[in-house]
């Protein structure tokens, strides 16, 4: 499942992939394979990219 | 053992141990790396897993080819061309799931040098077939070693630029 409230927190950032890809120590394709719904990204990676976009794991990452 | 194959067996081990210092050199300076994130970490398994499925079939393959067919390559030649198909398969995998390439390397750099490698290997198989000793008898003798590598290295280059070339150019777009 495609997950848009990363995408949207990213754009509200106005950070594109690469830089938060940079942020967080991976490469542009591993923040585009989450955003597809492609990758299901370990529990510290979820963490790095909360923090940089300011979020919590519910908020990004809970699937109601 | 001949002086031949003394000579050989030296300028193997030789060639091999001049690769590795390169291969060494070109990690402290820094153009090789091996830090991937941990989705290219997943995929360069799956990959691998592939690769080493690969390796044995070829060998087994390469196995009944020679016992029913007879002695068309030397050992190491059809060795040679095992790994080659193995690493072509993990490359390949790699690229088609964007993990060949670490998160510090140059593309750029990189692909130059493959196409380096690739130039002077097939170059040699040029040069090995123009004054004979490509084969033997009708055996492919160890010198299609380098023409092998030379293919390997040129099919996982065409792919890395095949695909680079079929990405979008937009990343929102992907």
């Amino acid at each position: 499942m495609k997950n848009l409230r990363m995408k949207a927190a990213r754009a509200a950032l106005d950070l594109s992939q690469q830089q938060l890809a940079d942020a967080v120590g991976v490469s542009r394709q591993t923040i585009n394979a989450i955003e597809k719904g492609d990758y299901n990204p370990t529990i510290k990676l979820c963490v790095a990219i909360c923090r940089c976009l300011g979020k919590t794991l519910d908020e990004l990452f809970w699937e109601d | 053992m001949d002086h031949y194959h003394i000579g050989v067996f030296f300028g193997l081990t030789a060639g091999l141990l001049a690769g590795i210092a390169f291969i060494m050199f070109l990690f402290k300076k820094k153009v090789l790396d091996m830090h991937f994130d941990e989705r290219q970490e997943r995929a360069r398994g799956k990959a691998f897993q592939y690769g080493f499925f690969t390796l044995l079939i070829a060998a087994y393959a390469y196995g009944v080819s020679d016992m029913l067919l007879g002695r068309w390559c030397d050992v190491l030649t059809g060795v040679t061309l095992c790994i080659a198909l193995a690493i072509c398969v993990f490359a390949v995998t790699c690229i088609l799931k964007d993990a060949y390439l670490s998160l510090r390397e140059k593309p750029r750099t990189i692909m130059t040098f493959f196409a380096l490698l690739s130039i002077v290997n097939l170059g040699l198989g040029v040069m090995y077939h123009i004054s004979p000793g490509l084969t033997e008898n009708g055996v492919l003798t160890f010198r299609a070693v380098n023409p092998i590598m030379g293919a390997a290295v040129l099919v996982i280059l065409i792919v890395y630029i095949v695909n680079y070339l079929l990405r979008p150019r937009d990343e929102e777009s992907e």
